[in-house]
């Protein structure tokens, strides 16, 4: 028996011993084609599934090489059905090809052509009903030509019913544009260099880095790669501003060349920050800012937060696929579970590094992850579990108990930049006032967002409030102490967000400090046991104590 | 051969001892019940019913022989035959015809080799898809309709659509409905004139046997299989310890199953069977797939550890061997499994088939036993074993070489045996990645080699203890060995790196919820997993030190804040008694429940601070009180806390008797049944001697009535009759008597010494009168 670090299950896990001395090899050798799920401290699982089989094969990795690490690094005996599911599944992938045909000057110009090494599965595909209205003229019997304007459909349903393609159609160069790196007293990280190389070679895709690990400047290092036009969509206004801040500083670009497309302003230059929500915006039915998209011969597609792009971009990124896009996220985990729109819209990941790894590097913080449980006053258990079901969680996360243990975790770290962060504004508005701090919620003008973020950046302030518009891409690198004091229920992504609220590095290499305050024995509790349990998936240990205790 | 026989009986006789016994070894039917002779034991080999044994059990190879022999006709030379099987390969086909003499079908005359009379019987009119002869047909029909030459000459006049029509009879089958419509009518008036097809009926038509073989250019086959077809395969490595993987794992899937079954047995169907719904709940608590299983559900009834307990309302429960076999060694849980599944009657595969009529087939229920899957099941491992070590089969190369060994079995039922014996092999660990582990090899009994016929010896059951102790111990070096250790971490799951001890297994699936198998399991720890166990009367110090205990890892401290929270909560009310109550010594906790309104149905009333009332089932009140976010728990009569014991449920065993013991037809069986023949031979030539030397005449066996009506002649000419008397032993011996008077079933006379004696007619074998 093979005394390998890793656990084939039946259920296609993989489980790896980390304390093993061949761990780190296993896990090289594992990564390209299983994702990581779950990495607590001792047993980390990572799950084999036909997307990231298909993005090994995107990779350039067979089954062969598949097959041979499980074999090399398993324990026991790796089940047959298994190793023949792999080879079978990767096997699907690049049977069918879209390419491009002829010369741009011949006088037929180039076409979009499906074509097939195998004719039963090109046949198969044909018969699909979704499939059939998206290819033209059959050109022989392993080649079918397919309308350019339906590239990404045909292969988001190509995806569906297994096969999915391999794009090998190329894309437009873009009207170019001179974009540098300006890397006057820094660098691009190893990783983030590596980031910008995989996406490069592999033309469209996915770059999977955690929160803090500097995604812009993988973003800015692709432009500069790129040196074409670029259209870069994020979330909202703030993270807007933030891109075009970022790139002020790390690249050649000038003010002028850079323009922000938003409710506020609507401008378009060389590179156009735009946000999701304006280009969801519909009048009469329809999408109002869709020109954006054909307004400039953009060379680069950027997506910030791919995990939370909303659908109806989808339907825009369908229409792009002669552009290189570049997708930009925390983790491929969506909770709506369209990660193979991903796939096959903006294309195989590219690129990935384990969070752990990247913070044993020393360039995310280390975190000390504690909840602490508050008991309900006698009269609030009372109103408590008289409630209707759907108050009760506000009931439970509103609890005055909570507002004495935030004033002791302040008074703890008082000099320290501490943000408190929680869903009800009543609740923020009364902390702020116990605190005497400053409050950002919805409400607040985007200037004034602004001013307070300065101002807590410099250090003049060390405590915000803020509400759950801070869960999206606020960079705010000093901030050491985070304080959750109610969330969106059990939302894994807002727990990874906030959590990467603390995790910029520290420029004196501080522990940061993330504190959940829960109320015992209700939905509260039960909501943060989801949250904690993605915490200890990331491999962050946490504590919990009792209020009395601290 | 000193005399040319006449008969098959007169082969028979002519044979030596050891070719008797290797004709019984091929057809052991024809030693039960034990022929008395020789003769016999012919006539016995001739009936329809054995012959029918023995043409089912042929290869395609001796079958084909045979069908080349009946159509050849008697006393046919081997050229004949090798032409009709289009064979050059006379070694081949002379030492098939010389199986199917040792096996009886074929006996050999003074001009050449005979079929056995009742073969063409059995292989029906359309021998190989031929239609009658010619005479059979049409008896009357001339001779030259039936030469080959003519029959050649006519279809090579044949018009093109004639010829057509001909072709698609060809190969069978060689019957035909008349064509209504014109052009086709016409085309069959054609034929039908010329004597190629001969009328059956008012609108039906035969292909007679010579026309047919015209067709087929003197070929009675497609083309000659009389070689098994060659297995493919590919070599395999690390086959022994994927088999001990698989059969760790399906241990565990029994471990899992009969623990959820002791707790909460399903019940029996009142036809018999599992219900599709408690079918699809194990599917749900294993975590596999509908056919695995059922497999495992079958596997568990087949080795005796679940039955049905027998009980008014009943259930499907583990029975009491459970305990034996979950506590003994791992290698000896497999035999057992494995053993079990080689005997077993029951085809696993059928679970969720729709069989005529009924609905889909339902697990442990009557119409999943299919008796011939046993036979699948040996002939597909013997053919595994008699590849080399770490070589697996083709699947579909396999199929076809069983398809040939087997050719009077429905291919597609039989393919799909194959494939369902394959794969359970491969669960149950007898096979990894697809070739026979070395568990598997010592459960197959080696192949017979030479002759199609099935090897009898082979099917008998072989020593089982000694076989179960090899079976394990092939297996126990390959199965993963037990861990005693855990490791357990922060988001609170625990880490079986590979089978777990018994106890430590045990405490694991009470305490957390599985949430993988295979090589290792991950647990979670969740709060009603916390609380099982408490409820199963666990502490929560307890409950911490053994997970310390067992893990290899420092205990995070969610888990212990974990245990100690359901435990602060566990047990914080108590209800009981007939009148129930609720008590606390928590005040608050009483208000709650009172002011709750979920609560309202129970009608609490407050008895004193810390006691409440209801007027509801105490269980009714727990389960809803649970419901409503309490942890409540039973307290007895004395006050104190009554701890749910994990239900255990135990059918009694299943009464599996050593079966009918049939005592195997083997060679010294075999041997002294045919030294018994060659006696009982022995002692009629003696006797036919005997008989010939003594005076007076034969005496022929004749019917009671034509004996009575002759004595009555012969008393009343007075004449003297020799009579053959049988005596109370069976014994016939012969008297010369005068018979006086036949009354009452006697016969007065006196015999040849004077005396005057009474015969009972009924022992009167014959009698003829004295000369």
């Amino acid at each position: 028996m093979n005394d390998g670090p890793l656990i084939v299950q039946s259920d296609k896990t993989l489980l790896l011993e980390v304390e093993h001395p061949r761990a780190e090899e296993a896990r090289r050798a594992i990564a390209p084609f299983a994702e990581l799920e779950r990495a607590p401290e001792h047993v980390h699982t990572y799950r084999i599934t036909p997307l990231g089989l298909w993005n090994a094969r995107a990779a350039g990795h067979d089954a062969e090489q598949v097959v041979d690490a499980l074999m090399t690094f398993s324990r026991y005996a790796v089940p047959h059905a298994l190793l023949v599911d792999v080879a079978d599944t990767m096997d699907r992938y690049g049977r069918l090809t879209l390419e491009k045909e002829g010369f741009a000057d011949s006088e037929e110009g180039t076409r979009l052509v499906l074509r097939t090494t195998d004719r039963p599965v090109l046949e198969e595909v044909l018969r699909h009903k979704k499939i059939k209205p998206l290819t033209g003229e059959r050109i022989d019997d392993l080649a079918v030509t397919v309308h350019p304007s339906e590239r990404g459909t045909l292969k988001q349903e190509l995806l569906k019913v297994g096969w999915p393609a391999e794009d090998l159609a190329g894309y437009v160069d873009g009207e170019a544009h001179p974009i540098d790196l300006q890397q006057d007293g820094w660098h691009l990280r190893p990783y983030q260099q590596h980031a910008v190389d995989g996406f490069w070679h592999g033309g469209s895709g996915v770059v999977v880095l955690p929160c803090g690990a500097g995604k812009t400047l993988v973003g800015a290092g692709a432009m500069a790669a790129a040196k074409a036009t670029t259209l870069i969509l994020v979330t909202n206004t703030v993270s807007a501003r933030q891109w075009k801040d970022e790139l002020l500083r790390r690249t050649t670009l000038t003010e002028d060349e850079i323009g922000e497309y938003s409710g506020a302003r609507k401008e378009i230059r060389p590179v156009t920050i735009a946000t999701y929500q304006v280009l969801t915006t519909k009048r009469k039915g329809a999408y109002a800012h869709l020109d954006l998209l054909d307004a400039r011969d953009w060379g680069l597609v950027v997506y910030d937060e791919v995990h939370l792009l909303p659908a109806p971009i989808f339907r825009m990124t369908a229409d792009l696929q002669a552009r290189r896009r570049l997708g930009l996220t925390a983790t491929l985990v969506r909770e709506d579970g369209r990660e193979a729109d991903v796939f096959s819209l903006i294309g195989p990941k590219r690129f990935d590094a384990p969070w752990k790894d990247i913070e044993a590097q020393g360039y995310i913080a280390p975190a000390d992850c504690v909840e602490v449980r508050v008991t309900l006053p006698e009269g609030q258990r009372m109103a408590y579990a008289v409630s209707e079901p759907d108050e009760r969680y506000r009931l439970a996360s509103c609890t005055d108990a909570k507002l004495g243990v935030i004033e002791k975790l302040a008074a703890k770290h008082v000099g320290e930049p501490t943000l408190v962060i929680g869903q009800y504004l009543d609740q923020l508005h009364e902390v702020a006032e116990r605190l005497g701090a400053d409050v950002i919620t919805g409400e607040t003008s985007v200037k004034e967002r602004q001013r307070l973020y300065d101002a807590f950046r410099t250090g003049e302030i060390s405590t915000l409030v803020v509400s759950k518009v801070a869960n999206f891409s606020i960079d705010l690198p000093e901030a050491s102490v985070a304080i959750q004091i109610s969330g969106t229920f059990g939302s894994r992504q807002e727990e990874a967000q906030r959590l990467g609220r603390v995790l910029r590095p520290k420029g004196d290499g501080r522990t940061a400090h993330f504190y959940t305050i829960v109320s015992r024995d209700t939905v509260d509790a039960d909501f943060a046991a989801h949250r904690q349990r993605f915490l200890a998936e990331q491999g962050y240990a946490y504590r919990i104590v009792d209020a009395d205790d601290l | 051969m000193a005399t040319p026989s006449r008969s098959l009986a007169d082969d028979i006789r002519g044979r030596s001892d050891a070719q008797l016994i290797d004709l019984v070894l091929a057809r052991p039917d024809l030693a039960r019940p034990a022929p008395a002779d020789l003769t016999s034991l012919a006539a016995r080999a001739g009936t329809r019913a054995s012959i029918q044994r023995a043409v089912e059990a042929l290869d395609r190879g001796h079958l084909q022989v045979l069908e080349a022999l009946v159509v050849a006709g008697d006393a046919a030379d081997r050229a004949d035959l090798l032409r009709l099987l289009g064979s050059h390969d006379a070694s081949t086909v002379d030492s098939l015809v010389e199986d199917l003499w040792r096996s009886a079908l074929v006996w050999r005359g003074a001009d050449g080799h005979h079929v056995v009379r009742t073969v063409p019987e059995v292989l029906g009119t359309s021998v190989a898809g031929l239609g009658a002869p010619m005479r059979e047909l049409r008896p009357s029909a001339p001779a030259e309709h039936s030469s080959q030459e003519h029959v050649a000459a006519v279809i090579a006049e044949a018009p093109d659509d004639a010829r057509a029509m001909l072709e698609r009879m060809t190969w069978g089958p060689a019957f035909g409905v008349l064509p209504t419509a014109t052009p086709g009518r016409t085309t069959a008036r054609w034929l039908l004139e010329h004597h190629l097809l001969v009328p059956v009926s008012a609108d039906r038509v035969a292909l007679p046997r010579e026309v047919g073989l015209v067709l087929r250019d003197g070929r009675l086959h497609r083309a000659p299989e009389l070689t098994p077809p060659v297995v493919e395969v590919r070599t395999v490595s690390l086959v022994d310890a994927a088999a001990g993987g698989a059969a760790s794992e399906c241990l565990t899937h029994l471990d899992e199953l009969t623990a959820a079954w002791g707790a909460e047995p399903p019940r029996v169907l009142r036809a018999g069977g599992l219900s599709v719904r408690d079918l699809r709940l194990a599917q749900t608590a294993l975590d596999l797939d509908p056919e695995h299983t059922a497999f495992v559900v079958e596997l568990a009834y087949a080795a005796g550890l679940v039955a049905d307990d027998g009980e008014v309302v009943p259930v499907w429960a583990p029975t009491s061997e459970i305990d034996d076999w979950s506590s003994s060694e791992a290698g000896h849980r497999w035999a057992t499994l494995a053993l079990a599944w080689l005997a077993s009657t029951r085809a696993p595969h059928l679970v969720g088939r729709r069989s005529t009529g009924t609905g889909p087939a339902n697990a442990l229920g009557p119409d999943v036993q299919w008796p011939a899957i046993r036979g699948i099941r040996r002939e597909v491992l013997r053919e595994l074993a008699s590849l080399e070590l770490g070589r697996a089969p083709a699947p579909d190369s396999l199929r076809e070489r069983l398809a040939w060994r087997r050719p009077n079995r429905s291919a597609g039922v039989l393919d799909e045996a194959v494939d369902a014996v394959l794969r359970e092999a491969e669960w149950l660990g007898v096979t990894g990645r697809g070739a026979l582990s070395q568990a598997g090899r010592v459960l197959v009994p080696a192949p017979v080699p030479g002759t199609g016929a099935a090897p009898a010896g082979a099917d008998t059951e072989p020593d089982a203890p000694s076989l179960l102790d090899r079976a394990a111990a092939a297996m126990s070096p390959h199965l993963p060995s037990p861990v005693d250790h855990i490791l357990v971490q922060a988001d609170l799951t625990a880490v079986a790196p590979g089978p777990l001890v018994g106890g430590l297994g045990s405490f694991m699936r009470l305490a957390a919820d599985v949430e993988s198998r295979g090589g290792a399991t991950v647990y979670r720890f969740t709060p009603e997993s916390v609380r099982r166990a408490l409820d199963a009367g666990w502490t929560a110090a307890d409950f911490i030190e053994t997970v310390r205990r067992s893990s290899r890892t420092p205990l995070p401290q969610p888990l212990e804040y974990l245990v100690s929270d359901v435990a602060r909560r566990h047990g914080q009310t108590r209800i009981g008694g007939a009148a129930a109550y609720v008590r606390s010594d928590d005040e608050s906790v009483l208000d709650t429940m009172l002011a709750s309104r979920e609560l309202a149905p129970l009608r609490l009333r407050r008895l004193a601070p810390t006691v409440l009332v209801s007027s509801a089932d105490p269980r009714v009140l727990v389960d809803l009180l649970r419901d409503s976010g309490f942890a409540p728990v039973h307290e007895g009569q004395d006050g104190a806390v009554v701890h749910a014991e994990a239900p255990r449920r135990r059918a009694g065993a299943r009464r599996r008797g050593p079966g009918p013991a049939v005592s195997p037809v083997d060679r010294a069986y075999t041997q002294t049944l045919v030294d018994g023949l060659r006696a009982a031979e022995a002692t009629a030539d003696q006797r036919r001697a005997e008989d010939e030397s003594r005076p007076g005449p034969r005496i022929q066996a004749m019917d009671p009535v034509v004996t009575l009506s002759l004595l009555r002649d012969a008393v009343a000419d007075r004449h003297g009759v020799w009579i053959g008397y049988s005596d109370g032993h069976g014994a016939t011996s012969r008297h010369l008597i005068h018979p006086q008077r036949v009354e009452g079933g006697r016969v007065r006379a006196t015999d040849e010494s004077g005396h005057e004696k009474s015969f009972s007619v009924h022992r009167i074998v014959g009698a003829t009168l004295e000369s």
